[in-house]
């Protein structure tokens, strides 16, 4: 049985835009905190790591930097089908998140119905810092306006 | 004249490397450049904050060994602050590091290392996965690495205070003791542990040991190299992964130094080659002769094999007569009552490390029934009049000896920050490692998939950290192989999609 919502914000907070990922699913939780239960999840990898976090959650959305060579800030959402990876959810010491959502199938873990996965176009991450580039900086809300839209058309579903 | 082959970036492994071998004119390969994107500016990072911040920034350098850096980090700070914890709070941080331990070289084995030896070296990467693992030994072990981890994540979520990045390592302790009901969990935890490392190396045994062709290939040459070893052992010279001295043995098995780790800067010297800003750490004492092995060679390794081969023997029942088994199996003599000659195929690192995976479960549970163990006395408050302002702290982390040097002013605000993570430890025998491959491939008809996976195999027996080593960052990117040149032409390439 699952239940319940997660947002898991993946990367790096010390790597300048690497941390966008989770300082997004934070600000979607503290916007919807009177309306709606979630839980923020950090992670900086993926793999199994990331099927473990989802675990037990009826729906999952995950949000990363990503290096698909876009303009800097560009938001893109993909659905697992055609999912291939962001920046943080593979892990080099394990696996990919499909092979890890496929190996928690067989294992038997409660993997959520529905998975979005969020990723916006990382400038500088190989930088220690805690501050976004600007173009990062200025996708941020509307990263958070786009998510929260779609956990809303989420529970009109249920 | 040389011609240069690149691989790049490497499957599988932390962060986005790419390798380049140099051949000569004959064909033969001349050396090996393993280059690695660095994150920049983690000193100046950290410069200007306070230490006690440090176990919870280091510990997000990278997310696959926090519990190393966050031990670590507490440690230094324990000589920054000059307070010597409790020895409950010594006993809790271990326990949190054994739980670590377990599931990360679990992990290794059932999704890294065991791949190539469970489905086959040459299997396509389709099938050589944690995944072909299950569908072969049978699907519930699936279920058993998943609940290994989770009940292990669980000791270290409130042990350490937080899941995945610990903060309940404190200058002089650690900030919370535990309940008899958590001590009887970490118990059953620990038991349980013991047993999944008992199947692990049963399943190496039924097949890798008793696979004539496997077995061949742990004990072939393809990856020997003959150095020296590192790790760190207690007062009984047996491995230890929290605390203790560092020991070198020299390749053939004749200690070569043992030193506490504040004094790493005598032992070790960090050599820059023009090719690489990966710097290479060699033993100052021996010197520095490029990538070569034998005892004139400074090149050390700090491995899960080279801490055995360092050991006199290991420190619980099982793990020992485990241990001895894996030296008589090579054919190794014994050096003293309790320790052999050292094994250098570097194969049997994977072996070492089951070893490993079964010490640190009978370590937790070992440390969980000390009578002591759920006292409330955890912490030693500092004593200002103690304050230092140095601090050197070390474990070993799953993939070598990680040491954090910190310096700050009277204030406690750091000066200096200097770490010598795992992986960097053998940044030099993995570029032996990788040239050795190269150097059997290089000669051969293999196809692509081999030749990739080859030179693979060569790095994953170390289960590299390049996220740590450069303090660079994961992502998976197809492989690519290239043949060069000496000018940089193309003459031939290997793609392998992502």
């Amino acid at each position: 049985m699952t239940a319940g919502t997660v947002i898991i914000g993946m990367g790096n907070p010390l790597l300048s835009d690497d941390g966008v990922g989770i300082a997004v699913a934070h600000a979607v939780a503290e916007r919807l905190q009177r309306t709606m239960k979630l839980t923020v999840t950090e992670l900086h990898t993926g793999g199994i790591r990331l099927m473990e976090a989802m675990a037990g959650f009826k729906r999952a959305v995950v949000v990363d930097a990503m290096l698909s060579g876009a303009a800097p800030g560009t938001l893109l959402q993909f659905d697992p089908a055609d999912f291939v990876t962001t920046k943080n959810t593979f892990s080099s010491h394990d696996t990919d998140f499909a092979t890890a959502y496929d190996l928690g199938r067989m294992a038997g873990v409660s993997l959520p119905e529905q998975v979005s996965f969020w990723g916006i176009e990382a400038r500088e991450f190989d930088l220690f810092g805690e501050q976004f580039t600007d173009e990062v900086a200025a996708a941020v809300p509307g990263a958070v306006d786009r998510i929260i839209a779609q956990l809303v058309a989420w529970e009109g579903e249920a | 004249m040389t011609t240069r082959i690149t691989i790049d970036p490497i499957t599988r492994l932390e962060g986005h490397g790419r390798i380049d071998i140099f051949l000569n004119d004959q064909g033969g390969v001349e050396n090996t450049c393993f280059q690695i994107p660095e994150l920049r500016g983690f000193e100046q990072f950290c410069v200007g904050r306070m230490a006690e911040e440090m176990p919870v920034i280091t510990n997000r350098i990278c997310g696959v060994c926090p519990e190393a850096h966050h031990i670590a980090a507490t440690k230094a700070l324990d000589a920054v602050f000059g307070a010597e914890p409790t020895p409950v709070a010594k006993k809790l941080r271990e326990i949190l590091y054994m739980a670590f331990f377990v599931t990360d070289h679990t992990t290794h084995f059932y999704a890294l290392g065991g791949p190539d030896f469970i489905i086959g070296p040459d299997a396509p990467p389709s099938e050589r996965n944690i995944l072909g693992v299950a569908r072969k030994v049978g699907l519930e072990v699936a279920g058993e690495v998943i609940a290994c981890r989770k009940r292990n994540h669980e000791i270290i979520t409130f042990l350490g205070g937080k899941s995945i990045h610990p903060v309940a390592g404190v200058p002089g302790g650690w900030s919370r003791p535990i309940t008899a009901v958590e001590r009887d969990q970490i118990q059953d935890t620990a038991r349980k542990n013991i047993e999944f490392a008992r199947f692990s190396l049963g399943l190496f045994e039924k097949i890798v040991l008793k696979n004539p062709l496997y077995l061949e290939m742990v004990t072939s040459d393809t990856y020997l190299h003959r150095t020296y070893s590192m790790g760190t052992v207690d007062t009984d010279n047996r491995t230890n992964f929290y605390d203790g001295m560092i020991r070198v043995v020299d390749p053939d098995g004749t200690e070569f130094v043992k030193y506490h780790p504040s004094e790493y800067r005598e032992h070790i010297a960090e050599r820059v080659e023009p090719w690489s800003y990966l710097k290479f750490p060699y033993l100052k004492k021996v010197g520095w002769q490029g990538l070569t092995d034998g005892i004139d060679s400074g090149v050390y390794t700090a491995t899960p094999l080279s801490r055995l081969n360092v050991s006199e023997g290991m420190a619980t029942p099982l793990a020992n007569a485990e241990y001895q088994r894996m030296y008589e199996t090579f054919g190794c003599k014994r050096i003293t009552t309790a320790r052999y000659e050292p094994i250098h195929h570097r194969l049997a690192t994977h072996w070492a490390r089951l070893i490993e995976l079964l010490y640190a479960s009978e370590r937790m549970l070992e440390l969980a029934l000390e009578p002591d163990i759920t006292s409330p006395e955890t912490r030693t408050i500092p004593d200002p009049s103690c304050f230092t302002g140095v601090g050197i702290g070390s474990v070993e982390a799953p993939r070598g000896t990680l040491t954090h040097h910190y310096e700050t002013d009277a204030r406690g605000v750091l000066t200096r920050v200097n770490m010598i993570v795992g992986t960097t430890n053998n940044y030099a025998p993995i570029s032996m490692s990788i040239k050795r491959a190269a150097e059997k491939l290089i000669t051969s008809n293999a196809p692509e998939e081999t030749i990739l996976n080859r030179i693979e195999m060569a790095f994953r027996l170390y289960d590299p950290c390049l996220s740590c080593a450069t303090h660079f960052l994961p992502g998976k990117m197809p492989l690519t192989v290239s043949f060069r040149d000496s000018g940089g032409g193309l003459l031939r390439e290997l793609r392998r999609k992502g």
